[in-house]
Order: C-alpha cells, then structure tokens, then sequence
C-alpha cells in the first residue's frame, strides 16, 4: 500500500473530477502531535480505517474508531483529534464538495447519475439521520479502493466509472446510516424519529419515498407498516399533523392564515383552506374567530 | 337502519367502532397519535392532534363503510383512557398538552402524600392510589412547579372532557373519568373538599359531573357537516377504558373478575362496595353511582415481552415484531411450565400494585447451567403473568372469585390465556375478537337507547364462548414457584433503590455516544 494525496487544483488525476476535493491513503508510524488538528469545511469528508486504532473528535464529541469503521464528517462540522495527535496506524479518505441550496439542504452536483428526487433525499437523509461514526462499514473500503485504482488506472470509461463509484459511495453510506439509527426492530420508536423529523420541518414538501428512505425501508413495505401501526397512509398522517398544527397557530393572533398555510406545508391558503373544512367543518378564518386565546 | 358508533380515545391512538343494533360489530378503525417525552418523567400529548386524528378516524370510517351501508348513527358513546390532564384558559383553548396516567413528574409530591395521613383519608374518600399518575397530583405540581400556567388556568379537564368541549360546547366529566381523578369523593359522588384543599383549586376549576349516560349536549352545526351527522345525534358521555372493559366482559355480579393486559395490565372486579386496604393498594373507580370497578393496575405487561422481542427476538424483516413474538412463543412452549426453575421479575418499569414501588427493577433469579434461551423466554412471560396473580391474588383476599376472563392483545394470547388459567387454578373466558371495552360502550348505550333496562341486564347478555380449563399439576408447580416470586418482589426493596439510584447518577455521566469508550 503506497501512501499518496491527491488536492484539487494540485493534482492532474483529479483534472475531470473538480467536485474531488482531496482523496488519499496515509500510513502513520510513530504517535505525531500537532499533525491533525480540528478543521471544519464545505466538503463531506469521509475517513475509512484500514489498521490501527483513531481517536478523533467529530462534532465536539470524543470517538475511538476502528479498522472497517468510517468517520462521516458533514459540511460545517469541526473533525480533527485533540492536540492535532495523530495515532499509529492507517486510513484513506475522500473530500467531495456538494452542492448546498438556501434551504441548507445538501445536493450532490451534475456529475452524479442520481436522479434529481434521490440526490435530494440522499441529501435531506445524511442531515437528519446524521451519526458521525458508521461502524462495521467495510463496502466503503471497497469503493475507495476501487476509485483510487480507476484513477490510476486511466482505462477506458474511468472517469464514468469513478463518478459511479461516487454515486454509489454516497447511496452505501446513506443506507448504512439509516440501518445503525433503525435497526429494523422497534417500529414505535422508529415511527417517533420519523414523527420528530416531519414535525422539525414540516413546511417541507415530503414525498412518500424520502420517508421511507428516512427509516430505511422501501415504499411499499413502509406504507404498509404506518399504515399497521397508525392507521392512515404515510401522507394522510402527515396532513393530521399539519392541520393539528395549523390549529395551534389559528388560536394565535400574530400570523396570517396565508402564513399558516405555508409554515405547516399546504400548497397555498386555498388548498390549506379546503382541507382543513373537509375534517372540521369550518373554514380556517371562522374556526379563528371562534377560537382566538385571549391576548 | 341505526348503528351506535362508540369512541376509544386511548394511551396510543384512538379506536373507532361502529356497532348495529344487536352488538354485532359493522367496522373498526384506528388512528395514532403520539405521546412526547420531553424529559424522561413527562409524558405529554397534544390535544389538537387528539382531536384532529379523532374526527378523521370517525369521518372516514362513517363514508367509507357506514353511510354506504345506509346505516343511520343513532349515538355516539366514549370511552377514555384515566388519569389524564389538560389545563384550559378561559376560552377554553389548551395551555400546553395534556399530562398522560404515565406522566411522572408528581412522584415527589405523590410520594409525600402517600406517607402522611392526609393521603390515607384522601385514599380512602377518592379511591384513587396515591401516585403521579393521579391528576390531583399534577394539579399540585403544576401549582408547585408551573404556577403560571396554574394561575392562567380557567379549568382542569381530562383528555375526554376536552373532546366533548370541542365537539358540543359543553365542560363534562362523566363519573369514572372524575372517580380517578383523586378528587372526586366517591361514596357521596360530589367533588372532595381535602382533596381540592390540597391541590389548590376550587370546584369551579373543575367540568361539570355527569353520570355515564348523560347526553352530553348537542354536536356543533360545523362537524354535523364535516362528518355527515344528523343534529339529533345522542352524543353519549360515556365512561372510562377500565371500568368498560370490566363491563364489556360482562363482570357485573359476583364471583368474576377480568384480567387487562395490553402494553401495561390490570386485575379488576365489579360491585356495588369498595375494597378497602390499608396498604393503599387497589383503586375503587365508579361505573355508576352504586357500582364500584375496583382492582390493581400493573406497569408491566405486554410491553415488557415487546422489550425482549426488540432485544432477543429474530427479524427476518424488518419491523416484524408479530412474527419475531410468533417465533418466540414457539420457542417457549418447548420448556415444561415453570421454565425449570428459572424465575424473572417483571418491573422494568417499576411497578404500581401490588407491590407500589416506583424503584423496583427486573431481575431473572435461579440461573443454572442447564438453563437455555427458551427458558429466558418462556420465564418472561411466565414472570409477567406472575405479578398479574400477585394482584389477583390479594383481590381474592376480599373477594370470591370463581372464574376470570382475560382481554388486551397479550393477554388473549392462547399460550398466556392458558398460564393464567393454571397460575389461578380457575376457568378463563374470552371472546374471539378483542374489543371489551368499546363492546362495555355499546352496551352503555344500548342500555341508555332502552334496549335493556338496566346495565346488570345488559352484562349478563355478554357471552365468552372460548374457555381455558386449568391443569392441577401446572397449577402446583407454579403455586411452588410464587411463593418466591412473591418474596423476592418485596426483598429486594434496599437494592432496588441503591440500583434505580445509581442508575439515575451515572445515566447523566455516560451520555457519550456509544463507541466512545475512552
């Protein structure tokens, strides 16, 4: 195993590939202090151990990780080890810049095969079922292995090929994300998580298969199990939050009925309007009328 | 063609039926809705939500099944789950959400209480066991703790209270809701003056008593609309999940008791007196004015097998909790009864009757080498259904029983159903669909729409056509094996205070993630 570093801007390997920002392999001897300070940046970085035992704090909060464990650092988050020490043994990583919407949602860029509705949901899935740790992730090992010998490879296809491996890089740790924070055991506790993540944003335009991704199951399995479990299909919960909601905020004087509409995910005042008199019976600004708290 | 549509609202969702008029069941549906723990001892839930999930369940149900039919909704009965709290302003708009039976955060105030004399007359006068889950101790703690919101609150309801406001305008508690209030004086029926002291509220602050079969006004022209109703619609108060369940097994009369065990169980007898105990131990709830639905409750049931399903069970998809118990069940009925010796207690989430003991924790004791995973199995549900006989057992202390039926999903479990009817050494009944406490609500209604005249008559039409017949010599061995059960649950009183104890202190230090054993 040879230890190099490839730098955008630096390194020809990386000329096609400009959202690499940094990719390399390091082999570390003896205990080094002040070699691997806390940094935060724009990029995903992701650090796959080969030997040896790291100590690294991500996100202010102390890990030990271990060979096949990957360390998953989110744009904005500090990683580095306490007094830059770096400890004896070996591990690759890669830097890839992503593209960040106002909004804050993460969006892989045009090189990635991934459809525009997947790349949005891989995105929305690493900020909310983010743990920087992935244990046990040996196929990241594999697919950082096969992108460093694309690279220096340079066969027919590489360049295909590595935005591939790319793509399917960010898929495998996605789903590995999703199984270490639902095991696929206690579903009320899983559909609690899920709950907490549509309520934190619910004006948040959310599609049946970016919940189900959230859980890590497939549509039509997980359709049929919030259904089991809670009666109502995926959506037709979540509207019962939205107007359960949109009921506090009415009983509140200080926001217009166009606001509540928007903030708690209805398309528009109309189409808040006409769901909201469907269940109750009143239309939102007579329900208001009858329900204001006293200022 | 008129059908009675009766309204569980219950700890995790609620369950809507619609009954005809002889007690056949047309449909069911249910709605979730969740319960938030903002700190480990509250247990909260949004009323809105209840309400919302409530007319969504109803209104589907009536247009997809009922008014195709051509069936006519003649009354609307509820049924809630006790112990709930929900602070209102002075128009009746919440502050804050409603305070669940398994909210905790009273367990100081509960605990003082129940050590003076003040607690033992306000037992003995209200029925309800003096414990956080008691809503006059809530009352207390949000005087003590939340006095704002106390101050600014115009009334104290139940979860059900809050429903009915919504739907007809009217501040309702019906008699077995209020009977477990801590509040309510149920041998004269009427508000407790030591018990209104002590929480600081005046009757004022409190919804209007009303007896089970009040009509509890008329629903708002809106949802006659949304939901497709007639204005003349009987809008049924109802009672509570407990004292319908106890109803909806047909318990009314002598010699029976019926055993709850869903997530958490309880042991419950019916009559026209109370149990009195000086250890404070069972509840005396009210169906009417002259029937008292008296018995234990347990933290501790379906959800504890639930617990070891989640850790030890086999998942060959994902969430399939149904097929991993199945599995497990197989698995335990491999071991003779009695798991060779190997005994477990139950309380791992502390324990209410009959022991009361808020610290108490679970153990597995008699470990020996031949000892296999199928006798951890099998010893879970066994340890389970032992401290469900702990308590029927002391219910026999006062009471005759001679037979017991069994509702609750675990409980109805064949493999369960049987080891009651060998732990009690007595027949047990039940029916094939698990519905008790909402068929207890068509029968109060039925019985309010003149169908039977009175509820004894209604009870005695209730029929549970499968029986389990105990086994004698399973019945010895188990009575072997209580008694250390029994001793044990009360020994380790020191240890299980040193343990919770410890537990509480290291849980704030060791809030490192989990692969960080630095």
């Amino acid at each position: 195993m040879h230890q190099f570093v490839l730098q955008r801007g630096k390194s020809a390997e990386l000329r096609l590939f400009p959202h690499i920002s940094e990719l390399g392999i390091k082999k570390n001897g003896a205990i080094q202090l002040n070699t691997f300070l806390s940094t935060a940046t724009e990029d995903i970085r992701l650090y796959y151990i080969l030997d040896g035992k790291f100590g690294w704090r991500i996100n202010h909060q102390p890990y030990v990780l271990y060979p096949g464990d990957v360390a998953l650092v989110l744009p904005g988050v500090p990683f580095g080890s306490d007094n830059g020490v770096l400890d004896i043994g070996s591990f690759t990583w890669l830097h890839i810049s992503m593209q960040k919407l106002e909004n804050g949602h993460l969006l892989p860029g045009k090189w990635s095969g991934l459809s525009e509705s997947e790349g949005a949901a891989i995105g929305k899935i690493l900020l909310l079922n983010y743990s920087p740790v992935l244990c046990r992730f040996n196929e990241a090992g594999k697919i950082l292995k096969c992108i460093h010998a694309e690279l220096s490879g340079h066969e027919i296809g590489y360049q295909t090929r590595v935005n591939h491996q790319l793509d399917e890089l960010l898929i495998q740790t996605t789903r590995h994300m999703t199984m270490q924070s639902n095991p696929g055991r206690d579903f009320p506790k899983t559909f609690m998580h899920l709950e907490e993540a549509l309520r934190r944003d619910l004006s948040y335009q959310w599609t049946v298969e970016e919940m189900a991704a959230l859980v890590g199951l497939g549509t039509t399995l997980f359709t049929e199990r919030v259904k089991s479990y809670s009666g109502f299909s995926p959506i037709n919960y979540l509207i019962n939050i939205r107007i359960s909601e949109a009921i506090k905020l009415l009983k509140r004087p200080d926001i217009s009925v166009t606001d509540i509409a928007l903030d708690t995910g209805f398309y528009s005042s109309q189409h808040f309007s006409t769901t909201f008199k469907k269940l109750t019976g009143y239309r939102p600004s007579e329900f208001r009328k009858n329900h204001l708290y006293n200022k | 063609m008129e059908c009675i549509i009766t309204i569980e609202l219950g700890t995790n969702g609620v369950r809507v039926f619609a009954f005809d008029l002889s007690g056949h069941v047309l449909h069911s549906m249910k709605g979730h809705y969740p319960t938030f723990h903002t700190d480990p001892d509250h247990s909260e839930q949004d009323p809105e939500q209840i309400f919302i999930t409530t007319l969504y369940v109803v209104k589907n149900l009536l247009n997809q099944y009922i008014y195709p039919k051509k069936y006519k909704v003649a009354c609307i009965c509820f049924s809630a789950a006790m112990h709930s709290l929900l602070a209102v302003d002075k128009n009746g708009n919440p502050l804050g959400n409603a305070i669940t039976w398994a909210d905790n955060r009273a367990k100081k105030e509960a605990q003082e209480l129940r050590r003076s004399a003040l607690g033992s007359s306000l037992y003995a006068a209200t029925g309800t066991p003096i414990h956080p889950m008691s809503p006059l101790l809530k009352i207390a703690w949000l005087r003590n703790q939340d006095n704002e919101r106390f101050k600014q609150t115009s009334k104290f309801l139940s979860i059900k209270s809050y429903i009915i406001h919504q739907l007809t305008g009217k501040y309702l508690i019906d008699y077995s809701i209020a009977s477990a209030t801590g509040l309510l004086n149920i041998h004269t029926v009427a508000w407790e003056a030591d018990a209104l002291q002590y929480a600081g509220i005046t009757a004022a602050k409190l919804p209007e008593l009303a007896p089970i079969f009040t009509t509890a006004g008329k629903l708002k022209m809106a949802y006659q609309q949304s939901l497709g109703l007639p204005a003349d619609v009987k809008i049924l108060i109802g009672s509570s999940d407990g004292c319908l369940a106890t109803l909806g097994d047909g318990v009314k009369g002598e010699g029976k008791a019926t055993i709850t065990i869903e997530d958490s169980g309880a042991v419950r007898v019916m009559g026209p007196t109370v149990l009195k105990d000086e250890q404070m131990r069972f509840f005396n709830y009210l169906l009417t004015d002259d029937c008292y639905v008296s018995g234990g409750p347990t933290n501790n049931g379906g959800n504890i097998f639930d617990w070891f399903a989640k850790q030890f069970g086999d998942f060959t998809q994902p969430f399939d909790i149904t097929h991993s118990i199945q599995q497990l069940l197989d698995e335990a009925a491999q071991v003779p009864a009695g798991s060779d010796g190997l005994l477990f207690l139950p309380y791992l989430l502390g324990e209410r009757a009959p022991i009361w003991n808020a610290n108490a924790r679970g153990a597995y004791f008699g470990i020996n080498i031949k000892h296999e995973r199928k006798h951890f199995i099998r010893a879970t549900i066994e340890g389970i259904l032992y401290e469900i006989y702990s308590i029927g057992k002391s219910l026999g202390e006062q009471r005759t029983i001679k037979s017991l039926s069994v509702n609750g999903s675990f409980g109805t479990t064949p493999f369960c159903t049987q080891i009651i009817a060998d732990m009690f050494n007595k027949p047990v009944h039940l029916r094939r669909e698990f519905h008790s406490v909402s068929f207890g609500a068509w029968l109060l209604s039925a019985t309010e729409m003149g169908l039977y005249r009175s509820l004894d008559e209604a009870a005695r039409i209730v029929e549970l056509p499968d029986m389990y017949e105990p086994d004698q010599q399973r019945h010895a061995m188990y009575a072997d094996y209580f008694n250390i059960f029994e001793k044990l649950s009360t020994k380790l009183f020191d240890e299980f205070e040193a343990i919770g104890n410890l537990q509480q202190q290291y849980a704030a230090t060791n809030l490192l993630p989990h692969n960080s054993p630095l």
